[in-house]
């Protein structure tokens, strides 16, 4: 006899599955409740829908069976054109948690970057996040275009790009990053779903991300520390005389690595860019140098 | 008779853009792609160091970032006069493999699959009112399984990019004379189990579905055909002894392959939202400014030409060069041969890995030349990518980027649509109020751009449909 098909056994399980399905009713009405997610694509390259992709536990499934429902996405949504904008509507008199990736374009109207349209008119970056903006729950910018311009916005910015913050009057999570991980954005939305909004510094990044400079969290701390530096990419000590940006930028990625949890930039023998840090390309710039003695 | 309608966003493709359609008598009569996001690259990289732009171009696009750190270290080394060890470019070049891999995956699933396929509603993301589908419950489950199974498989493309190249999107591996790590034995036996992975979906899901789709959707096998012109930059070729593992810079027009002439690369702004200067120009002749006030202009994207004509770029474009495909050329027909260019590309991965030398380091110190100049064309996912760049007072002072996409959904010019605009010329639009066709043919490109339609009925008020 299989062990299912003992009585005893039977109602065992099923009792069993009954709390198990209470636990989850009680969890799903309770602590994890499953909100509705908006995420625009704006002025940017749409690295971070793909960047979310990548997340495994939660891996995209998960996000989208468990965590929310996801009511916009440009890249992901089966339906287009006025009906996947519908959704959009629909949502937007209802509880719903914002995500912008990609800058506002605002040059000429924001002519330079139109999102979709609604009844025959073009509907620009600026309309819809300020729109969505000003009725979401919790506004979250995620990665580097959203969060301050980032490479949208990068001089001499011919879009006249600027971060979400900067056309709404209201609080933005940022999650800054080129792309941002996956577990920064679905670490800080876990955090809204189960206790509300995260610990955030004084630039509203999460301080469980970005609490730490990767100069000091850094593997090659040491060679720093003994004036042991890399005089080209592809060597195992300090990258600092490369121009790394680790000094200055504040974010998990030595301990957190990326993509399965399997590298990051320092570890791939280069210097980090600082794409985790406000200022972003700009400020970050050069990238490699071969010159700093 | 004809009437306008709006397709805004088109989703399930990469950017933003809009596409307006005349139909008259239940076909596309006229058709105009355009272009609605522009970020001004070409501006931003003047002035800049002229290394950090193998980083900075990434950010061009999130899917395909890896293309343009191939592009621009390509071009970089033609100016730096760099010719770049066989390992380096067997590494880059399986680097460049795992994004082929990532993007065809998620293209296919993600994108175009929900075009033939009901997915289950677990979120509101996969609600469509009206669909026109197909396949038998048992055929749809099993494909609509596969979505949500082929998630695993494109991660781990990118977690094998990121094994070599630091992370994705945007590396950091990707660079002059290679990459810039070493590939030691512990490195490559995991790309190696990963990409063994990757290679039994393709085979075992992939390929079957693709040819179900073709099945039960023979209509898409005869509709979207574009000139027949097929272009190519040529990617995983010419290596010292490996010779060529795929496809060589080439070109088919009229029944004829010859050798791609880069000099013959034009581009054309008569229609798109540019001025000042010559409205055709070579790549490294003119980078045109910005107008969105321009008349008659209906587009960002510009209007690349080889000798004067539009040419397709793709996965496509590249199996025909190949003569490895050539059943013919239609919406089904491109998303086929991307396919099946997913398998041809993991046989080439595990070429590279096979020849790849453990521990072998390819970087130096590089010094920026006072002034010279350079061009990196290559094939990537969606076609022919061409960086142009001009170095001057060790500082770039020009870059040009023509995108596939860009070929592809061209702009037309004063005698030639551009190619999807082609495609989509002529095509029966069964039901106006579920126009399923435009999207699939738009998507069959994989391209770059969102986009939205407009049908016009001359001499009727312009009255918007909904599209699902």
């Amino acid at each position: 006899m299989k062990i299912s098909e003992c009585p005893v056994n039977k109602l065992g399980v099923s009792a069993a599955q009954k709390l198990i399905d209470r636990v989850v009713a009680e969890a799903r009405k309770g602590r994890l409740k499953k909100r509705n997610l908006v995420w625009l694509e704006a002025t940017g390259c749409s690295g971070n829908i793909i960047s979310l992709l990548n997340g495994s536990n939660p891996d995209f499934r998960y996000f989208i069976r468990d965590m929310v429902n996801l009511v916009y996405n440009n890249s992901l949504m089966a339906s287009e054109g006025e009906a996947a904008f519908e959704h959009l509507v629909r949502v937007s008199t209802a509880d719903f948690i914002l995500a912008v990736e990609g800058a506002v374009a605002t040059k000429d109207k924001g002519l330079y970057n139109v999102i979709g349209n609604w009844k025959g008119k073009p509907v620009t970056a600026i309309d819809a996040v300020r729109w969505l903006g000003e009725r979401a729950a919790h506004v979250i910018a995620v990665g580097a275009c959203a969060t301050h311009g980032g490479p949208s916005a990068a001089k001499p910015n011919p879009s006249q790009s600027v971060s979400v913050q900067s056309v709404l009057k209201r609080k933005v999570i940022k999650l800054p990053g080129c792309p941002c991980h996956p577990d920064w954005f679905l670490g800080t939305l876990a955090h809204l779903l189960l206790y509300g909004q995260p610990l955030l510094d004084e630039f509203d990044r999460p301080l469980m991300f970005y609490g730490t400079l990767i100069h000091d969290l850094c593997p090659r701390r040491s060679f720093f520390e003994k004036g042991i530096f890399a005089e080209k990419l592809g060597e195992k000590t300090c990258m600092f005389k490369l121009g790394c940006r680790g000094p200055v930028t504040r974010v998990d990625c030595p301990v957190r690595q990326w993509n399965d949890y399997v590298n990051w930039p320092i570890g791939d023998d280069t210097p980090c860019i600082g794409c985790a840090q406000f200022g972003f390309p700009d400020a970050m710039e050069p990238f490699i140098s071969y010159d700093i003695t | 008779m004809a009437r306008k309608l709006i397709i805004n966003p088109l989703t399930r493709i990469s950017g933003f853009a809009e596409i307006e359609v005349t139909i008259e008598n239940n076909k596309i009569a006229e058709a105009m792609t355009k272009g609605f996001l522009f970020r001004g690259f070409e501006k931003i990289l003047k002035g800049r160091p002229p290394l950090d732009a193998i980083y900075l171009t990434q950010r061009i696009c999130g899917i395909c970032s890896a293309a343009h750190s191939m592009g621009s270290t390509l071009a970089l080394e033609d100016a730096l006069n760099i010719i770049p060890p066989e390992q380096g470019r067997y590494l880059r070049d399986f680097l460049h493999g795992c994004e082929f891999l990532q993007n065809h995956i998620r293209h296919f699933y993600q994108y175009t699959v929900p075009d033939f396929v009901r997915l289950p509603e677990v979120s509101t993301i996969y609600s469509k009112k009206n669909g026109d589908y197909r396949l038998p419950e048992k055929v749809n489950k099993r494909i609509s399984g596969n979505y949500f199974a082929s998630l695993e498989y494109s991660r781990q493309a990118h977690e094998m990019l990121a094994v070599l190249g630091g992370k994705a999107p945007h590396n950091h591996g990707i660079f002059i004379n290679g990459i810039t790590t070493q590939p030691a034995a512990d490195k490559i036996i995991k790309i190696k189990s990963i990409l063994n992975k990757i290679k039994e979906f393709i085979e075992n899901k992939m390929i079957p579905d693709v040819y179900c789709l073709a099945e039960y959707y023979s209509d898409c096998l005869g509709m979207g055909e574009s000139y027949g012109n097929f272009l190519s930059y040529g990617c995983f070729d010419n290596y010292s002894d490996l010779g060529s593992l795929y496809v060589e810079p080439n070109v088919y027009s009229n029944g004829q392959k010859v050798k791609l002439n880069p000099d013959k690369i034009t581009e054309n702004i008569d229609y798109s939202w540019y001025d000042n200067g010559p409205s055709t120009y070579k790549p490294f002749e003119t980078v045109p400014e910005a107008d969105r006030e321009k008349s008659r202009a209906y587009s960002w994207v510009k209007a690349p030409r080889y000798m004067g004509l539009p040419f397709e770029v793709g996965p496509l474009a590249r199996l025909w060069l190949t003569g490895e495909y050539r059943r013919g050329i239609s919406a089904m027909d491109r998303t086929i041969a991307r396919v099946l260019e997913a398998r041809k590309i993991t046989a080439i991965m595990v070429k590279l890995l096979e020849n790849i030398m453990p521990d072998i380091s390819v970087q130096q110190e590089y010094t920026v030349p006072l002034a010279a100049q350079g061009s990196g064309l290559v094939d990537t996912t969606r076609g022919a990518l061409g960086h142009w760049l001009k170095i001057e007072n060790k500082v770039l002072s020009f870059y040009q980027i023509i995108t596939p996409t860009v070929w592809n959904f061209s702009s037309r010019d004063s005698d030639f649509r551009g190619v999807a605009e082609k495609a989509l010329i002529g095509t029966p639009i069964e039901n106006k109020d579920n126009p399923v066709e435009i999207g699939r043919i738009l998507r069959s490109f994989d391209p770059c751009i969102s986009c939205a339609t407009h049908i016009y009925i001359p001499g009727h008020e312009v009255r918007t449909i909904q599209i699902v």
